[in-house]
């Protein structure tokens, strides 16, 4: 090799190595424009409108934490705040485990069929929720629906007003919660237990641990992480819930299902309270966003290495 | 084998127990998704008849002839359809650079960025959902297009699920491989490492199309003229109408729905596997 090549090599070498340098900044960036540009400075207009009264034209009137004052005597999102809590409760509380429970079965070895039964029971997640909305409106109608027609052909009564009934109404929410939701988690359950290795299982089994006891001591502590995951997802994406109350009973009956994005909706989109929405949406974000945070730590969530 | 085949025998009656609670829990599942596509072909005043009938009987197209007559149906199609491709295109491309970015170099302040990006998922819609509509109204971006699309082609799912996948499945020879052969970084990307994330590039695709093409609460604030109406935006308005015309939007409902599962049945492996790898092994 002579000098001059040498030289030209090293150059070359040289520049590789300073465009290493700069290359994953270029390549993260579009992130970063675009979440400066929608969540950043939203978030920061969202903080500032959040002092104002403002009904969207004109400029908005400083009136310090007026609105958060109000937001506190607010029954209205007093009964948001419970309802989302509630909402939120049940997917953890109910929709998780039962989408556990499904995955276990999925996992009974030489099951046949296995992928048609995870294509069907994750078919509502492929629907928009307008669709999901409509059926389920449909069907628990409280004079011609499908449920109650049944329920009066099996026991003789079938007068349940599902849609108008405070408490009803709920329950029918978390049914289309547990309905759309349940076969999303467990695709992934069932994705972390096909890769727990077999031997763990087998060894277990020789030690005389019989299904019972190996889903308790090998199967939930080695699906840790994926229920990390699946915890904290399932918590922010409910935490945030609206298409389900406000396609299937408008929040109603009264604010009976009213949900804290959907006042946040109605504050701003209906009643033109802008200032009082944004608001809201602080409490909701400060809400939110700690447990998320919280949730993620504790449970180690997003963590590589 | 030999040792586990008298134990199978014994768990029969278990199996038939598991299979017949798998086979109720999918009824429980495409009952109403049967309901309704049966009720899309039955006279209005049939849908509610009781015992329902699975065959509609008188069957009839009326319901998807008066859709397609009184509402500009397909107009909505073209507006989802395409504003789920656009996005998808524009997500796939930025999430697979930004996690490539994050799953194959060291630099300053990387633990920093992506705890800040991971964090992203926990922001909820409702807090920028006015100031962004003020944003987009006021300054005049509101053309649905760029409305529907912008704000949302680099998801910070997208992007860890790209990293969890290039971390996985890109050894840094090949890397090293097409450096020595002085590919550009950009270059190296493009020609070495997109091909080899095919499988996860599939997964996001599908991911994005369906979350776009099913979306309702931003294009409900956003888009205000009807000639911009999506699919699930023409149907909310159908069915919030004076009249409550369900036996429409069951049509429409059951006309939406078949792309969306036809790209999902198509895709589904794909789609599964993807999804879920980021999630089992981090």
């Amino acid at each position: 090799m002579t000098a001059t090549t040498d030289t030209a090599a090293t150059r070359r070498h040289r520049a590789q190595i300073r465009q290493r340098r700069w290359a994953p900044y270029l390549f993260i960036s579009p992130f970063f424009i675009l979440f400066t540009c929608f969540m950043v400075v939203p978030i920061g207009a969202g903080v500032y409108l959040s002092l104002t009264r403002w009904a969207g034209l004109g400029s908005p009137e400083y009136i310090g934490l007026d609105n958060y004052v109000r937001l506190f005597g607010d029954q209205s999102f007093g009964a948001s705040l419970a309802n989302t809590a509630f909402y939120t409760a049940f997917a953890l509380a109910v929709v998780l485990p039962a989408s556990l429970l499904i995955a276990q079965a999925l996992d009974a070895r030489g099951l046949k069929l296995r992928d048609l039964f995870r294509l069907v029971y994750f078919l509502p997640v492929v629907l928009s929720p307008i669709i999901i909305a409509l059926i389920f409106g449909l069907i628990f109608d409280g004079e011609y629906g499908l449920v109650n027609a049944v329920m009066e052909a099996l026991f003789g009564f079938g007068g349940v007003s599902w849609l108008t009934d405070p408490w009803w109404a709920r329950i029918v929410v978390v049914v289309l919660v547990l309905w759309r939701w349940t076969g999303y988690l467990t695709i992934f359950f069932l994705a972390g237990m096909q890769a727990i290795p077999r031997e763990l299982h087998e060894a277990a089994e020789v030690d005389g641990a019989g299904p019972v006891r190996r889903f308790f001591s090998v199967t939930l502590p080695q699906l840790r992480p994926v229920t990390a995951f699946i915890a904290v997802t399932m918590l922010v994406n409910t935490a945030q819930i609206f298409e389900e109350p406000f396609l299937l009973t408008q929040g109603g009956p009264g604010e009976s299902t009213l949900s804290v994005s959907m006042f946040v909706y109605r504050a701003a989109f209906q009643r033109q309270e802008l200032g009082y929405a944004a608001a809201a949406g602080v409490v909701m974000f400060a809400i939110v966003f700690a447990l998320g945070r919280i949730g993620s730590s504790a449970l180690g969530v997003g963590r590589t290495r | 084998m030999n040792a586990t085949t008298p134990r199978r025998r014994r768990l029969r009656p278990a199996r038939a127990g598991l299979y017949a609670t798998l086979v109720l829990l999918a009824l429980v599942y495409l009952a109403p998704l049967a309901w309704a596509v049966s009720s899309s072909f039955k006279d209005r005043s049939e849908i509610f008849a009781f015992p329902p009938q699975l065959w509609p009987d008188p069957a009839t197209l009326f319901n998807y002839a008066t859709l397609l007559a009184e509402q500009p149906f397909w107009r909505w199609m073209l507006m989802s359809t395409s504003v789920a491709l656009i996005s998808t295109v524009a997500t796939v491309l930025l999430c697979s650079l930004a996690g490539f970015g994050f799953a194959k170099y060291e630099f300053k302040g990387k633990r920093l960025l992506f705890d800040v990006m991971f964090s992203s998922l926990a922001i909820p819609f409702a807090v920028i959902v006015v100031p962004l509509f003020v944003l987009v109204a006021k300054l005049g971006l509101a053309h649905p297009l760029f409305a529907l699309v912008v704000p949302w082609v680099a998801p910070a799912f997208g992007i860890f699920m790209m990293r969890q996948y290039t971390e996985q499945s890109i050894p840094d020879e090949i890397l090293d491989a097409a450096r020595i052969d002085g590919c550009s970084e950009l270059r190296t990307f493009w020609s070495v490492v997109l091909p080899l994330l095919r499988p996860a590039l599939g997964a996001l695709a599908v991911w994005s199309f369906l979350n776009t093409y099913n979306t309702l609460l931003w294009p409900l604030v956003v888009v205000s003229e009807p000639q911009y109406y999506t699919v699930p935006l023409g149907l909310q308005a159908l069915f919030g109408a004076e009249g409550r015309q369900y036996n429409l939007v069951l049509a429409g409902a059951v006309l939406a729905a078949i792309p969306a599962i036809a790209v999902f049945v198509l895709l589904r492996k794909q789609l599964i596997s993807g999804l879920t790898a980021g999630a089992v092994k981090s």
